[in-house]
């Protein structure tokens, strides 16, 4: 358990200030919102890499290359001549392939965005109910657990509604 | 948004549209879940028992209301995976209120597409069959069958829906977790999977929704097309176009969109509070793609008749003759023609386009078309094939028409179950629209 600071705010672009002055100060911040501030934070924070797409790129490959053999191999171990039709036939397995391709991308997507949120979570955070009315919370980890009044004043000095201490996992 | 709710009030009322209800909820859900049974079940356990033999098809006409159901409800999804896929990617804000709905109604839709197929069945409980599996004959499914590239298209498309939706849903299952105990409590817990709000969280999620949705939007074209092909592939006059596929497209979202109208509406009148989310902008703008869609599905109507006429064939012509002129068919036909090109375009003012009633009768209007326009091309293509000695007129019997009438009480019957169970508006979303509380107004 690591000792940590949270403070409610009723504007966002006031907590975001206080998360990049308390991150410069080098503390662990986690913003917690009822809505997406994606933009807002990486305009004061800066751009992070997307790592979605390589899932992404890797479902829709697997899909696509799944497609095609299933479709091919099940032609090989069978070998049903139609009139006169091609028994490995191109354009119909680009079909199959097509949506094989966007099946495991749309899989490999969601398995991605499980993976890099850290979905499930079992944390208990009981406080988190307050904040999701109108306001917004940011969660400030102090290891040492020393300089917690300090973080506390930081965050009353940029209009925090309420401070608290509070226990993370 | 002419009132600009409160985070606070926005949760409230979408909890209160799930959670309080009025006997009148509960007389309708039981008349529509009644109906259900008494009209799709119970004749389709009767058909199960009985055989094929107590529906209308017979040699050559062995594809139809079933499966003119079956594309309609194709069709009816459609406009859910644009609003919410498309007009994501295209950043158009107005999406975010109904795109929950319509994505629901995407789901369901599909799940009667499912029930459709196993309706044409005559032995539904060999459904397996279409899956590549490995056997004791060694026999594999045809690749090369347009059956098999709908069972890919559906499944991915059912698959990849009820996962957009439920991924959607996230944030507002937590955030309801929060406000409820009981079942719903445990529910929501369980569905949010711990979900916190976090910086991170909404980060990942932002970037998933936007490869979500440029790997959905493609499914609007190709699904419908694929379907399309199911006929289009074969060489009947009247199923063999190369028009068909962006025809069955455009006249899918436009059904689309008319159910998704129909839907709100009627959501609006039953829960008033919901005007504030879905308002006359939303009317607005979904007025006037019905009416570009209406326009492009005329114009394609008019390509399909006259590429017929220019063929001139003596089979595609008695295919058209058949169509438009002969009886019973040709009053069917002028109904079509006006219920998709006449009567939308009233949409071309805004007071109709903005006036709920008129919205309503116009939509009623166009589901009614485009479920003709499907029974005119479905069984009426094959009862008019090449040589005089095919020829066979087909009327549904009893039991498809009480399936095709039973089906609509059961997809009402879903859809007012869900809305009591998951949020029918998308909570974060609508929270969007409203803005984020800044300290300094500038803009967001």
């Amino acid at each position: 358990m690591n000792q940590a600071v949270f403070g409610h705010f009723t504007y966002a672009d006031v907590m975001i200030d206080a998360a990049g002055k308390l991150r410069d100060s080098g503390y662990d911040v986690t913003i917690f919102s009822p809505v997406p501030l994606v933009h807002e934070i990486e305009h004061s924070f800066g751009e992070k890499r997307n790592y979605i797409k390589y899932f992404t790129a890797v479902g829709a490959l697997g899909g696509f290359f799944f497609g095609i053999t299933l479709a091919f191999s099940t032609a090989a171990l069978y070998v049903l001549p139609r009139s006169g039709r091609e028994i490995f036939a191109i354009p119909p397995t680009l079909l199959i392939s097509y949506e094989t391709a966007i099946l495991g991308g749309v899989l490999f997507t969601f398995a991605g965005f499980m993976l890099l949120s850290r979905l499930p979570s079992f944390k208990k955070r009981t406080w988190l109910s307050e904040i999701d009315g109108d306001s917004f919370g940011l969660l400030v980890e102090d290891d040492s657990g020393t300089r917690l009044a300090a973080i506390e004043r930081t965050l009353k000095e940029y209009g925090a509604s309420e401070v608290r201490r509070v226990e993370e996992d | 948004m002419e009132h600009k709710p409160t985070y606070s009030e926005i949760n409230e009322d979408v909890l209160n549209l799930m959670t309080k209800t009025g006997p009148g909820y509960y007389v309708v859900l039981g008349i529509a879940a009644s109906l259900a049974g008494l009209l799709f079940f119970l004749p389709w356990g009767y058909q199960i028992y009985t055989g094929q033999g107590v529906t209308g098809l017979n040699v050559p006409v062995l594809w139809g209301v079933y499966l003119v159901n079956f594309v309609f409800w194709v069709g009816i999804a459609h406009a859910g995976t644009l609003i919410s896929a498309m007009l994501f990617i295209t950043n158009t804000p107005w999406r975010r209120a109904i795109a929950r709905g319509a994505e629901t109604m995407t789901l369901f839709s599909l799940l009667l597409v499912t029930l459709y197929i196993f309706t044409h069945m005559g032995r539904p409980w060999n459904a397996y069959w279409t899956m590549p599996y490995p056997n004791q004959r060694e026999i594999w499914t045809n690749f090369l069958s347009p059956i098999m590239f709908d069972v890919f298209a559906i499944g991915t498309y059912t698959t990849s829906s009820a996962l957009f939706l439920y991924f959607g849903m996230i944030p507002d299952l937590a955030s309801l977790k929060h406000r409820t105990t009981g079942w719903r409590k445990q529910l929501y817990t369980l569905l949010s999977v711990g979900w916190s709000g976090t910086d991170s969280e909404w980060r990942w999620h932002g970037k998933a929704t936007m490869f979500f949705s440029s790997f959905i939007m493609p499914l609007v074209v190709s699904v419908h097309s694929i379907v399309s092909w199911d006929f289009a592939l074969s060489l009947v006059p009247g199923y063999s176009q190369t028009i068909f596929a962006p025809y069955f497209v455009t006249g899918a979202l436009l059904s689309g969109f008319a159910g998704v109208i129909l839907m709100f509406t009627i959501l609006r009148w039953a829960y008033p509070f919901v005007t504030k989310y879905i308002t006359d902008h939303h009317y607005d703008r979904v007025g006037i793609f019905m009416l570009v869609l209406s326009l492009m599905w005329s114009y394609f109507t008019g390509i399909e008749i006259f590429t017929g006429m220019y063929a001139n064939t003596s089979f595609e012509i008695e295919s058209l003759k058949y169509k438009i002129l002969s009886p019973p068919y040709f009053p069917l036909f002028f109904v079509m023609i006006f219920c998709n090109t006449i009567v939308p375009l009233t949409l071309i003012c805004k007071k109709a386009r903005t006036s709920k009633p008129v919205m309503l009768v116009i939509c009623l209007f166009v589901l009614v078309g485009m479920w003709l326009e499907r029974y005119l091309i479905v069984p009426n293509a094959l009862s008019r094939k090449f040589l005089p000695w095919m020829w066979h007129d087909y009327f549904p019997s009893w039991v498809e028409i009480s399936i095709t009438a039973g089906a609509f009480m059961f997809f009402i019957s879903l859809f007012m179950v869900s809305i009591k169970i998951f949020p029918v508006i998308s909570i974060f979303e609508v929270k969007e629209d409203v803005g984020i509380p800044l300290l300094e107004k500038k803009e967001h």
